[in-house]
């Protein structure tokens, strides 16, 4: 069964500047008729399909287009042109704090975050107490988030994102500010995660961790795909790509990574 | 506005929630908590009639009371407003990671400032006790005035947090607009005091009926009358139909300019 499938996506995104984010600049807009706004687009036509219990793994340098990938899957974004067919449930762990009340404490943030990904009152409290266990905040869980660090921020993302237990679990970069006992325990829980069939697209600048738990990848160079095929594969073109790219610029070669 | 019905039936748990959250998150930290529900319209109530009874206690017998059953709903309706305005733009970390229906967001607000509306008819209640006004019965047809107050409220906020998105000057404006539509707004007077060549201007202000229908039930002991409430309904009506309209066609690029 397919879970995932795009069919020639665009985003286009604008690019601010200086956007009329007040009443005088959009009449000012009015007697000039200049663009404020840059054009940009961030995906240039994407297609690409993923079944069920499969993981893919996006690679690619910043700014090449995975972030928005994963939030057209989320259904964050709206692509501009073209489809995007998802087909079960998703939980995502896309920006730190996204998705959390920098107000209200974590445990409070983990019914609303429960409620958004569609679970209702009574199966959060259920799976609140191993939502808690398993993230290791203890106490700090009824501390306002503001005042968490990044690596507290993750861990209740992903723990609670891991109790939903969605269809569809994206992964973008943020398992990197986890500590290594934690990281190392997130792994083993995505591992299950999958042998359990679901599908998981993840993000990451670390090969390493890419090929450990992909069977896929796909390489994306400035909105476009630029390669695909097996992690292996996909791994060493980009790490080639970067190298050649550094090459050009400083005309020395650079150490191995 | 079938969908946005159906969406807060799916997501009433969520809206619950968040709601409850817009209270928390407003009396947090506060040494008196939730009890500044009760505290604040008390003590608005005190200013309010002080400063005006100087004015209006002659010619309005029970003058607190004519008040207080106006100026809650009209608070209760600038706070909806207030708060569903910067219900998107302050939800924006939520709005971030899941796609879920973005109504829900001033819906919740509206609907917390209902839940503190609602803990203000108890120093109200207190007030008709402490003057010895009869609670009349006309008293049953309050909730229908309560759901007209929420409709209209609710479509005013969906379509100005819709325009507040793009243009964050609204947030501004609506403070100056509200004042000036509160003194606009019979509420603290009573119409008759108007000369009548100008009450046709007050006449095609929704809140007017909606305020009379409240003075009508707990102040006059009366039903509204027939073109007050056909009136309220029609504005209610329109007010979501618009809104919804605006919030309906603009939501999905709501995430580009947060």
């Amino acid at each position: 069964m397919s879970r995932i499938r795009f069919d020639n996506v665009i985003q286009r995104f604008r690019l601010i500047r200086e956007r009329p984010d007040t009443l005088r600049e959009a009449f000012a807009r009015l007697f000039h008729h200049r663009t404020r706004y840059l054009p940009f687009e961030a995906i240039k036509g994407i297609s690409f399909n993923l079944e069920e219990g499969e993981t893919l793994g996006i690679v690619g340098r910043n700014g090449s287009g995975k972030s928005t990938i994963l939030k057209l899957i989320a259904g964050v974004y709206s692509p501009t042109s073209g489809q995007v067919l998802v087909n079960g449930t998703v939980a995502a762990l896309i920006e730190l704090g996204a998705g959390f009340h920098p107000d209200l404490t974590g445990r409070e943030n983990i019914m609303i975050n429960g409620l958004m990904l569609g679970l209702n009152r009574r199966q959060i409290r259920e799976r609140e107490e191993r939502i808690i266990e398993y993230s290791e905040l203890g106490e700090f869980i009824d501390s306002p988030v503001k005042q968490y660090s990044s690596g507290m921020y993750m861990r209740l993302a992903f723990s609670t994102a891991a109790e939903v237990d969605p269809d569809i679990l994206l992964i973008d970069e943020i398992l990197s500010v986890g500590d290594v006992g934690f990281k190392k325990k997130c792994m083993a829980r995505i591992h299950d995660f999958n042998r359990r069939g679901k599908t998981i697209v993840y993000v990451s600048h670390s090969m390493n961790s890419v090929k450990r738990l992909c069977t896929r990848a796909i390489l994306l160079d400035n909105g476009v795909i630029a390669a695909e095929g097996t992690t292996d594969q996909i791994a060493d073109t980009y790490l080639e790509s970067i190298k050649s790219r550094q090459k050009e610029k400083t005309g020395s070669p650079v150490r191995e990574l | 506005m079938l969908k946005l019905i159906k969406e807060i039936i799916k997501y009433r748990e969520l809206i619950w929630a968040l709601a409850l959250k817009d209270l928390r998150v407003r009396y947090k930290r506060s040494f008196l908590g939730f009890f500044w529900a009760l505290l604040h319209p008390m003590l608005m109530m005190v200013v309010y009639t002080i400063v005006f009874s100087t004015i209006f206690s002659r010619k309005i017998p029970n003058y607190a009371i004519f008040l207080v059953s106006a100026l809650f709903p009209w608070t209760f309706f600038t706070q909806s407003l207030n708060y569903s305005i910067s219900s998107i733009i302050g939800n924006s970390n939520l709005l971030k990671k899941v796609r879920i229906p973005k109504s829900v967001f001033p819906v919740s607000a509206v609907l917390s400032n209902m839940i503190n509306f609602l803990l203000s008819l108890i120093p109200l209640a207190l007030l008709i006790l402490l003057y010895r006004f009869p609670f009349h019965q006309t008293l049953v047809f309050y909730p229908v005035q309560l759901l007209f107050l929420f409709v209209f409220s609710l479509g005013i906020g969906l379509f100005l947090t819709t325009v507040n998105v793009f243009f964050r000057d609204v947030s501004q404006i609506i403070q100056v607009v509200l004042r000036a539509w509160f003194y606009f707004t019979p509420i603290i007077y009573i119409l008759d005091f108007i000369p009548t060549k100008y009450h046709i201007i007050f006449k095609c202000n929704p809140m007017y009926y909606i305020i009379d229908g409240f003075h009508q039930i707990v102040y006059y002991g009366m039903i509204p009358s027939t073109t007050s409430t056909i009136m309220s309904f029609i504005f209610c009506f329109a007010s979501l139909l618009i809104g919804n309209f605006i919030f309906r066609r603009y939501q999905d690029t709501f995430i580009y300019y947060l």
